[in-house]
């Protein structure tokens, strides 16, 4: 996967947002383990957004596999590389117990019946979640949300895990176990992983690191204001 | 003493403005005008149907808007399981035309019974199956397609 000089622009009140100043160009190879990291409102999600096809930058591409994917919507993005994705808000549905939404989730992804049940099992012991599938995601705390989120995203065996802020809403002991798990699933998987943290202690612990800067502030005549 | 001020009162929401409050007027004037037309011109009006059918479009469009945020979850939701979009406004059509189609049943078997011609019980059918479909399905299209939707994933 591979970003080249994307550059992504809001409107706000000063003038214009623009985040990512002189483009962003990054490269995952198969198999890495990628850490962005940045402050609050540098962009990461966006970053996250636009590599999953979610928003379009005004300026550069987004490429897998050498095919750019630009202006391609994220179910094709997946055709190309299984990609799943987990968000800084838990996205469980809550009309669905905990197994019922990783039963969907890999009925989408085009799992096989016969193989959906065997998956689920495995993601919901890896996680812990074994004795509360069959839980609403409302009654659950943020730290399970957020490994729902993480075994519907693994049940999938995707190629690429882009995961938004991973620890954002999780305690510490949480926090302790998840990077770790993550690195486990990177070495003995071999899921590439894309993560985004605000957490400088915690993009050490990728094999590799990308810094964000801050966003600009324009004015309408592009000039612009503060830092 | 000061007196209260009924201005917070009004400034604050006591007359209707939302979208959902615009709905809720529509469908009761066009209740309430099929309601006091009907005695004045029978002729004209003798065939309700086609005055009733137009309260699916702002019924439907009422019922889909009034649970924004819970709808906005779900369609989160599909969309990070890799649900395509298609797919997410096919299943709030299917909802639509089910809620019209059902509403409207004893139209429909009124007019199956009294031996209508079957092109017209068809025309109404489809008609309500896509009207309903139609504007069930336009507030979520219109929620998907905004650029703040993505944003409802950053915390």
């Amino acid at each position: 996967m591979e970003t080249r000089s994307v550059v992504v622009e809001y409107p706000s009140v000063k003038g214009v947002l623009r985040l990512y100043d002189q483009g962003v160009s990054l490269k995952v190879d198969q198999g890495d383990f990628l850490a962005v990291l940045g402050g609050s409102g540098w962009g990461k999600s966006t970053l996250v957004n636009v590599v999953l096809g979610l928003e379009k930058p005004i300026h550069g591409s987004v490429s897998f596999r050498e095919h750019d994917v630009t202006r391609e919507s994220f179910v094709k993005r997946c055709s190309l590389v299984k990609t799943a994705a987990v968000f800084q808000r838990p996205t469980a549905l809550p009309q669905m117990t905990v197994s019922q939404n990783l039963h969907l989730a890999l009925s989408l992804a085009g799992v096989p019946r016969k193989e959906r049940d065997e998956r689920i099992k495995e993601a919901l012991a890896f996680f812990g979640l074994d004795k509360i599938e069959r839980s609403y995601p409302d009654g659950l705390s943020a730290g399970q949300r957020r490994r729902i989120d993480l075994a519907r995203a693994l049940a999938v065996k995707p190629e690429l895990l882009v995961i938004d802020e991973p620890t954002g809403d999780l305690d510490g002991s949480a926090t302790n176990l998840l990077i770790p798990l993550l690195r486990g699933l990177n070495r003995n998987q071999g899921t590439t992983i894309f993560m985004t943290t605000a957490l400088p202690r915690q993009a050490s612990q990728a094999k590799h690191q990308v810094h964000l800067r801050p966003p600009l502030y324009l004015t309408p005549e592009n000039k612009m204001i503060g830092d | 003493m000061e007196k209260p001020s009924w201005t917070p009162i009004v400034l604050s929401g006591a007359i209707p403005r939302e979208a959902t409050d615009l709905l809720a007027l529509l469908v009761m004037g066009i209740v309430a005008l099929e309601a006091s037309l009907a005695p004045v011109a029978p002729t004209v009006f003798s065939s309700r149907l086609w005055l009733s059918l137009l309260v699916v479009p702002p019924t439907c469009a009422l019922a889909s808007i009034s649970t924004t945020t819970r709808r906005t979850r779900e369609e989160l939701a599909l969309f990070a399981y890799g649900g395509p979009g298609w797919q997410i406004l096919l299943r709030y059509f299917i909802r639509g035309a089910i809620i019209a189609l059902v509403a409207f049943s004893p139209v429909l078997l009124q007019g199956f019974l009294r031996t209508t011609s079957i092109l017209e019980l068809v025309t109404t059918a489809v008609v309500l199956l896509f009207a309903g479909g139609l504007f069930y399905s336009m507030p979520s299209l219109r929620r998907i397609r905004s650029s703040s939707f993505v944003e409802n994933y950053k915390s």
